[in-house]
């Protein structure tokens, strides 16, 4: 009965989303279309460095594209399912119209993350399949069912953990509105994934592990399709993982609790 | 004479603005990381030799100096005039004595303090990291500093300033600005810098008025450029600030007598 | 420049100290309310009526005491507890922007689980009741004030709740608007025997709405009644509305009662109840008198009174003149 409820309340907010998307095709279209320019914008200056050197910080060109391609994946998803969500809620919370919200018979936080999407954003999901696809062509190998099904998981974990973070931010802006503006900061930081994580050094290296783990949500993956990731690091992101969501909810539990709208 | 007069006031709304959403103004200030993002990237390209003449010093010092320059020059006025014209706010603005142009002007001139002090540290940052050898050494070049960095402020000004009369005739032109940046990112040397282009490519930006806007002032301050190449280049950053700067009064002028016409 | 750096440091001191201050915004207020009535909910400005609504919706919780609603505690949030439950407000709004309210209300139709088929029933007679037709199906940002007040009712309505509660969901409507969105919330409270809880600024809404009125100010409760009972207590006084014919001077009138509007030939004076009938005796045969009226004094004049003496009492026992407080 409540997981009926819930399925179908992700239908309806999906069919809103989609007539959302139709009134404004043009727009939104057209923010699809710049993404996938955008992707193969970011594949440049990989390009142009991997001709220099045939290596950089132990990754090749196809291997790196992998990472790459893996980061426009997720990148699509952020900004196409996880994003919107966001900033609706956010909305929400500074014109205390999340009353509303709370009032409905079903979780709040399910409410809140899948209340709107952008579908055309899922044209990156192509975009990463290409890239996938030529950086197999430069490696002249394909992956193995278990890499793909390793790597899979592993982008599970690695959006669970997006996910987890998005949370944490909505969790701060019902304390402070203002704090919107952290969702760029994080887009920001987000871009770093693009890269293999070995590029980063020092304390980089130790937030894009642990603090931000975006290593978790690029790198495994990447490696996972290459064969190369040992299950002990498999094993111990997805320990992580879990780690994030479960503090991710209580944080979310603590802050709906203390939540009294902004024009009371 | 009437505007000159009042100017220092409109400077100091500015001023008292930029403080009041100082939080705003440091996440945004964050948020333009991306270049030092980057950087790691390029560290490891060039950890053992130097690709394009680029040392590892040499590339820190060309994303630090680029992540200032671009706190000293970064402007927003587009948004804002989209946000005037469909709030009816312009409608405000125009009952003034004052062109509009002279307003977003120096709101965005007055915030340059405010930025300046938070950009402060970085430039710390850099001179501690990189050694002198990676800056300019004539003191012709550092009187010339001062001007580019100011023409590279009013090529985007100009720029956005005219995007954002666009939305006189359009529905809005954020997505014109997007276009705008995208071109900024790509041939600016903004995330790549130009010298480390493929040779067919390295001309192109000198053609666009990106480079002036970005790559320019940094290749100044790091003493990429000769004193005659330097004053070349700012010939020709000023020819852009001259001809931006007469389309968008041109712009200003036609969208300011439509929107009379049928009221915005 | 010295208030910009007090301010700032304001500001800093508070990001780093955030001060707490309980502030009792409601205190010690006990009612009940019995099924399918329908209760106007009254006090001044921040007397505590929306953290009274929000207390028995469940959005905000209790430090203390015990709330009961339709045999649930609200602040658990139990799905049997919010699926006969609305909340409108009259200043905020569920319904989409971008889209017409027919999507907002199949929204809602997956979130409370509504039967097809009573979906369809239920849309129909509402939008039938509101003489909405097919506005709901144009988008919400081209509909006018009213319009999207009426659809908001309908959003909230589509799972048939027991229990409405209303804040100001009349503001800022023209008064025709206001009297059919009254007669549409009275029909639905008929009809589904539905209880209602509503608070208004406009005094109309309260007398042709609710039998019942808990007046609540500065968090206290101070009256639990019929409205009737209400201005009785209040205003005990009459008023007396004379129209007449010929020149009469105030020395004329001032015996009859308190004068409290006086132009060419009308006067309207306060009364006690009491002395009512020697007054309107007296009245007829002095003057030549061609109309003559008796009401009870405006709703609004009773609320402000009442609000204006608490202010008082409570200045007198903090041990101040009237003028001092607040």
């Amino acid at each position: 009965m409540r997981l009926e409820r819930h399925l179908a309340v992700l239908r309806a907010n999906l069919r809103l989303s989609f007539l959302l998307a139709m009134q404004y095709r043009w727009e939104f279209l057209l923010d699809g279309a710049m993404s996938l320019l955008w992707t193969a914008a970011a594949i440049v200056p990989l390009y142009l460095v991997f001709e220099e050197r045939p290596r950089i910080a132990g990754w090749t060109y196809g291997e790196a594209l992998l990472v790459m391609g893996w980061f426009t994946l997720l990148d699509g998803l952020l900004k196409g399912a996880i994003n919107p969500s966001l900033v609706t809620v956010i909305e929400q919370i500074r014109t205390g119209t999340l009353d509303f919200v709370l009032l409905k018979p079903a979780d709040a936080q399910f409410l809140v993350s899948t209340a709107r999407f952008k579908p055309w954003r899922l044209l990156a999901l192509g975009a990463s399949i290409a890239i996938f696809v030529y950086a197999f062509s430069l490696l002249g190998t394909g992956p193995t069912w278990g890499g793909v099904a390793q790597a899979l998981a592993m982008l599970a974990a690695g959006i669970v953990v997006l996910y987890s973070v998005w949370i944490l931010v909505i969790s701060v802006a019902f304390r402070a509105v203002r704090i919107d503006n952290l969702r760029y900061l994080f887009e920001a930081v987000f871009e770093a994934g693009r890269w293999p994580s070995t590029v980063f050094k020092g304390v980089l290296s130790f937030v894009f592990t642990f603090v931000i783990p975006l290593a978790l949500m690029t790198t495994y993956p990447a490696e996972a399709l290459l064969g190369t990731l040992p299950w002990e690091r498999f094993a111990a992101a997805w320990a992580g993982a879990l780690v994030f969501a479960a503090v991710a909810r209580g944080v979310w539990l603590r802050s709906i609790g203390s939540y009294t709208s902004a024009s009371s | 004479m009437r505007t000159l007069r009042t100017l220092p006031a409109l400077f100091k709304v500015g001023f008292v603005s930029a403080l009041a959403y100082r939080a705003e103004f440091l996440v945004w200030m964050l948020t333009s990381t991306l270049p030092l993002i980057m950087l790691p990237l390029w560290h490891a390209v060039a950890e053992q030799a130097p690709l394009a003449g680029f040392s590892q010093g040499r590339f820190t010092a060309y994303f630090f100096t680029g992540f200032i320059v671009r706190q000293l020059v970064g402007n927003w006025a587009s948004w804002t005039i989209n946000y005037e014209v469909r709030s009816g706010a312009l409608s405000q603005r125009l009952l003034r004595p004052i062109h509009p142009i002279w307003f977003y002007a120096t709101e965005s001139l007055a915030s340059i303090p405010l930025r300046s002090a938070f950009a402060f540290p970085a430039a710390v940052i850099a001179l501690l990291v990189t050694d002198t050898s990676n800056l300019a050494h004539d003191a012709r070049l550092w009187a010339m500093v001062p001007v580019a960095i100011f023409g590279a402020w009013a090529i985007g000004f100009f720029a956005h300033v005219a995007i954002g009369a666009l939305s006189l005739w359009m529905h809005q032109s954020i997505k014109v600005v997007e276009i705008w940046s995208a071109g900024f990112f790509v041939f600016s040397g903004y995330l790549v810098p130009i010298a480390v282009f493929p040779r067919w490519l390295q001309s192109s930006p000198h053609w666009m008025p990106f480079e002036y806007m970005h790559g320019f002032p940094i290749d100044l301050i790091t003493g990429a450029l000769s004193v005659e190449q330097a004053t070349r280049s700012l010939g020709a950053q000023w020819c852009w600030v001259g001809i931006l700067g007469l389309v968008t009064v041109a712009l200003w002028d036609r969208g300011l007598r439509r929107y009379g016409a049928f009221g915005g | 420049m010295h208030e910009r750096t007090a301010g700032l440091a304001a500001s800093l001191r508070s990001v780093f100290r955030r001060e707490h201050k309980l502030v009792k915004a409601v205190d010690g207020v006990t009612f009940s309310i019995a099924r399918g009535e329908r209760v106007g909910f009254l006090g001044p400005n921040g007397a505590g009526k929306t953290t009274t609504l929000k207390m028995l919706t469940g959005l905000l919780h209790p430090t203390s005491g015990t709330i009961d609603v339709a045999g649930h505690v609200p602040q658990r949030r139990e799905a049997a507890f919010l699926d006969q439950i609305m909340l409108v407000m009259g200043q905020k709004q569920q319904l989409i922007w971008d889209l017409p309210p027919a999507d907002t209300f199949e929204l809602n139709r997956a979130v409370y689980r509504v039967p097809r088929d009573r979906y369809d029933a239920t849309v129909n007679e509402l939008t039938e009741l509101l003489e909405l037709g097919d506005l709901v199906k144009k988008p919400t940002r081209e509909l006018s004030l009213g319009e999207r007040m009426k659809c908001e009712l309908v959003a909230a309505l589509i799972h048939q709740p027991k229990v409405l509660f209303l804040d100001e969901p009349t503001i800022g409507l023209d008064v025709s608007t206001q009297v059919k969105v009254r007669d549409f919330i009275r029909s639905y409270n008929e009809r589904y025997g539905a209880t209602l809880m509503l608070t208004s600024h406009y005094m109309d809404d309260v007398a042709a709405l609710c039998p019942r009125v808990i007046v609540i100010d500065k968090g206290r409760l101070t009256f639990d009644g019929s409205l009737d009972e209400l201005v009785r207590n209040v205003r005990p006084e009459k008023r007396l509305t004379l129209h007449f014919r010929g020149d009469v001077g105030d020395d004329a009138l001032s015996p009859l009662g308190q004068i409290i509007e006086r132009s060419e030939g009308q006067v309207v004076l306060q009364v006690a109840q009491s002395e009512l009938a020697a007054a309107v005796s007296r009245a007829l045969a002095t003057l030549d008198v061609v109309d003559l009226t008796v009401e009870a004094a405006p709703l609004e004049e009773v609320m402000s009174e009442l609000f204006t003496r608490g202010r008082a009492a409570r200045a007198r026992e903090a041990g101040r003149e009237p003028d001092e407080a607040e």
